[in-house]
């Protein structure tokens, strides 16, 4: 993550020729739209797509494998698969759009701190991002699930803190270099307070690629949410949520496919495209930029 | 032709092509005839449990399945019980009971020795049953066993006397179990810490090292000379070595043994159960465990169900029957028993656990339950009909905890709101002491019927020094009380089955539990892995017969 300054950096200085000439959407683009249209349909009317009701059981007919009846045929208890991925929708987008506006909410609170409160706060929040980066974030995670005990709420907050430093650090690299720009140089000469740059000229600056590091941490955010109830530590039996999903078709991984492999490929498909959509954003970012 | 020379580069070709018909009939070997005639010595043989890894590898401390699996292979008992429900010699040879019940007498083999050099006597007998009657050793299996035991006595080297509070007719069944197996005294005395990790028995393997999280090497007793009275050889083990794994994920287990990578594993899942009748590398071990049926018990402790009319309304309205035919695959047989279907007093009552959601909710009106909310829960007085589930997902399998998502959705449908709670081992048993419950599954191994003791006499609502209380349905009652303490002092067999049977059928009719199947206790192993066996005790397989044919 943090090598994403660098890279927009060189980034920028490479697309700054094309600035003005927009490119049209590629092929993946558009399906990558097409996807996330239909997973907001799926969160926002799942009914309306899959009428079926994603906690019915019905034992006598569980691991049916698909047919035109069930599209992505039935689980252990009989509960339609397709209509379990739809429903299980809303909580996947909510727990990641949710996780990394506490991320990204945090690393603003950091690395604003670091990047303007002068050398001794910045050294002292380094060197502590420094420490949280040793960790792998979903170790952190872990740690934290570990204190505060599994469920939801908690792994959200948890995914949230463990990408932290990673926009923290971020963050402060934005800040810091637009400090230096001439134009913050010009406010500062024309004797504007700190805070009055920091409102009327940084954090302007600023947001438009925090918007474009949100988007594409969100993707990454569900597959670490799907990764907790995966192992028994996010959204408990019987919700209908991704990883959870996973976690129960597993056992039947050899004799009954289908169980894993529809919430496999939601999970891939929703990260995929809010990925590719996320670069598309920062491409534009650049070029404005 | 056969003088003319071989060129290098055909006798690199013919090389080749003798490499393949080798590695062809190679592979096809394990399909072929056996490739020995007798058992072979040797070889290592990996087992992989699903079970928790036991924290403590001395049975006596604690006292539950996992530690009974692998404890069965270093550690024997005073007595064994053979295919057809017998008590049979093992360590002791003889035993009497006195004339007034309230002693029994053991005569001990007198050439055998623990692995560390200790000879077996009536004292290290001795010492074994005040370790476990010990509070500090923390055992709940075996101290609840041996409730009746106020002392032991060595009357000479080779014979120990035990006396007892009252009689005691199931005496020589608890002393059968694992968690009540022989240690060296001079192992116990070392502290809890160290004979945790190596404890020392007369077994036919010896502990040799714990890779904690991993897993348990066990090493052949060259010197082993005690054989239960049922084994098919004497002399030590075939096998030199055992790797005892932990594999706690279902699927993977079942994928090692299926690729070669372990010989044998526990806990198979019903599809897999399935799947490996049609492959001829490997077999199946159908070993159902005695003592209590899987269950959900009750807890009749406290509101809604100490209300005996809330607990039939709960046991009428959810179908245990199509899930289990579901999830099962016709591997498990819906049990109406408090009881194992493998112990000859086993009574159950079809009648009580019929499916009828129209005769609960009658029921629950009665109860004053009547009012439903927002969501279609049952109320009363403002309080939501809300029952805890607290899972052990150490004990109970996936197709298991899938049953009781059933049983959720379909109580849910009558009004009840089921919270499920998966938790690991040790905050599950935390959720059971703190009375955080009101269903809950606990499976209970122990042999013979004088389990309903365990299970619902009221003195089993007081926790044993581990912490542990068997009585999850709380179930009080001094009638049943008095017939259960009866029952565990005649000898006389009519009578004895009378009494069980009058138990069985207050704990049935006062709807404390809902019987669900027997203990699932099915191994798979390699084909090639001959000559094992499940205990007939409490069916934990015995590697001391086995041998691999390979």
């Amino acid at each position: 993550m943090s090598d994403l300054e660098v890279s927009t950096r060189i980034a920028r200085s490479a697309t700054s020729r094309r600035a003005g000439t927009r490119r049209s959407a590629t092929v993946g683009e558009v399906v990558a739209a097409l996807v996330i249209v239909f997973l907001l349909l799926s969160a926002l009317l799942p009914g309306a797509i899959a009428p079926l009701d994603p906690l019915a059981i019905r034992p006598l007919e569980a691991f049916s494998p698909p047919s035109p009846g069930s599209w992505f045929g039935t689980d252990e208890s009989g509960r339609d698969i397709f209509s379990r991925v739809v429903h299980g929708t809303a909580s996947s987008l909510l727990i990641g759009v949710s996780a990394t506006a506490i991320g990204l909410g945090l690393g603003l609170i950091l690395g604003t701190a670091a990047g303007m409160l002068g050398p001794v706060v910045d050294f002292s929040v380094n060197r502590m991002l420094e420490v949280l980066f040793a960790f792998p974030g979903l170790l952190l995670a872990l740690f934290f699930i570990v204190i505060f005990g599994p469920g939801v709420v908690t792994a959200t907050i948890a995914v949230g803190i463990s990408t932290a430093p990673g926009y923290a650090r971020i963050i402060r690299g934005q800040l810091v270099s637009i400090r230096r720009s001439a134009y913050v140089e010009a406010a500062t000469v024309l004797g504007r307070s700190r805070w009055q740059i920091l409102y009327r000229h940084i954090l302007p600056n600023t947001l438009a690629p925090i918007f474009v590091l949100g988007t594409l941490g969100v993707g990454q955010a569900i597959v670490w949410a799907a990764s907790l109830s995966y192992l028994g530590l996010g959204a408990v039996p019987p919700a209908a949520e991704w990883g959870a999903m996973l976690a129960a078709g597993r056992t039947y991984i050899s004799t009954a496919w289908w169980l894993t492999f529809f919430p496999g490929l939601f999970i891939v498909l929703t990260a995929t495209a809010i990925t590719v959509l996320g670069r598309r954003l920062q491409q534009r970012v650049r070029e404005q930029g | 032709m056969f003088r003319a020379p071989l060129s290098p580069r055909r006798a690199a070709g013919g090389a080749l092509g003798l490499a393949a018909l080798l590695l062809l009939t190679g592979c096809s070997a394990p399909d072929a005839a056996p490739a020995n005639s007798g058992p072979v010595t040797g070889g290592t043989l990996t087992y992989a449990s699903g079970d928790a890894e036991p924290t403590c590898l001395d049975p006596h401390v604690g006292g539950n399945y996992p530690q009974a699996l692998i404890s069965t292979q270093y550690l024997e008992s005073l007595v064994s019980k053979n295919a057809d429900g017998e008590i049979i010699p093992w360590l002791a040879t003889e035993w009497a009971e006195a004339e007034d019940g309230l002693s029994w007498t053991f005569t001990l083999r007198d050439d055998v020795m623990f692995t560390d050099g200790t000879p077996l006597d009536a004292e290290a007998v001795r010492a074994n049953i005040a370790h476990l009657q010990d509070p500090e050793t923390l055992s709940s299996t075996g101290y609840l066993a041996l409730g009746k035991v106020t002392s032991t006595e060595a009357v000479d080297p080779s014979t120990v006397r035990v006396l007892l509070s009252e009689p005691d007719s199931a005496l020589l069944e608890s002393l059968s179990q694992p968690w009540l197996a022989i240690q060296s005294p001079t192992a116990i005395a070392r502290g809890m810490d160290e004979n945790c990790a190596s404890p020392v028995g007369t077994g036919p393997f010896v502990v040799e090292e714990w890779n904690r999280q991993n897993s348990i090497t066990l090493v052949r007793n060259e010197d082993y000379t005690s054989p239960p009275a049922d084994a098919e050889h004497d002399g030590p083990a075939y096998l030199e070595r055992i790797v005892w794994r932990f594999l706690p994920d279902s699927a993977s287990r079942y994928a090692a043994l299926q690729a070669g990578e372990v010989d044998m594993i526990d806990n198979a899942q019903p599809d897999t159960i399935v799947q490996a009748a049609q492959d001829d590398a490997l077999e199946e071990l159908d070993a159902p465990r005695p003592g209590a049926s899987n269950r959900l018990e009750l807890n009749s402790g406290k509101p809604p169900f100490d209300d005996v009319r809330v607990r039939e309304a709960f046991i009428r309205s959810v179908n245990v029957d199509d899930a289990v035919e579901g999830l099962f695959f016709g591997t498990a047989e819906r049990s109406y028993s408090p009881l194992s279907s493998v112990e000859p007093l086993a009574v159950g009552d079809e009648s009580l656990f019929g499916f009828d959601p129209e005769a609960g909710a009658a029921l629950l009106d009665e109860a004053g339950w009547s009012e439903r909310d927002a969501e279609g829960y049952r109320v009363r007085e403002g309080q939501r009909l809300t029952l805890r589930l607290p899972v052990s997902t150490n004990q109970s399998i996936p197709a298991e905890q899938s049953l009781f998502e059933q049983v959720q959705a379909t109580a849910r449908d009558a009004g009840f709101e089921i919270v499920l709670e998966p938790l690991d081992l040790s905050s599950w048993y935390g959720a059971l002491a703190a009375n955080e419950y009101d269903l809950v599954s606990a499976p209970y191994t122990k042999v013979g019927p004088d389990v309903l003791r365990i299970l619902y006499h009221s003195d089993g609502t007081t926790p044993a020094p581990s912490g542990y209380f068997a009585n999850h349905a709380q179930v009080r009652n001094p009638e049943l009380d008095a017939i259960l303490t009866e029952a565990g002092q005649v000898s006389d067999p009519d009578r004895r089955a009378e009494l069980y049977a009058e138990a069985q059928r207050i704990v049935l009719e006062g709807f404390y539990i809902l019987p669900l199947y027997d203990q699932q206790n099915t191994y798979l192993l390699r084909s090639d892995v001959r000559g094992v066996r499940a205990l007939p005790t409490v069916s934990a397989p015995t590697l001391y017969d086995a041998w691999l044919d390979r």
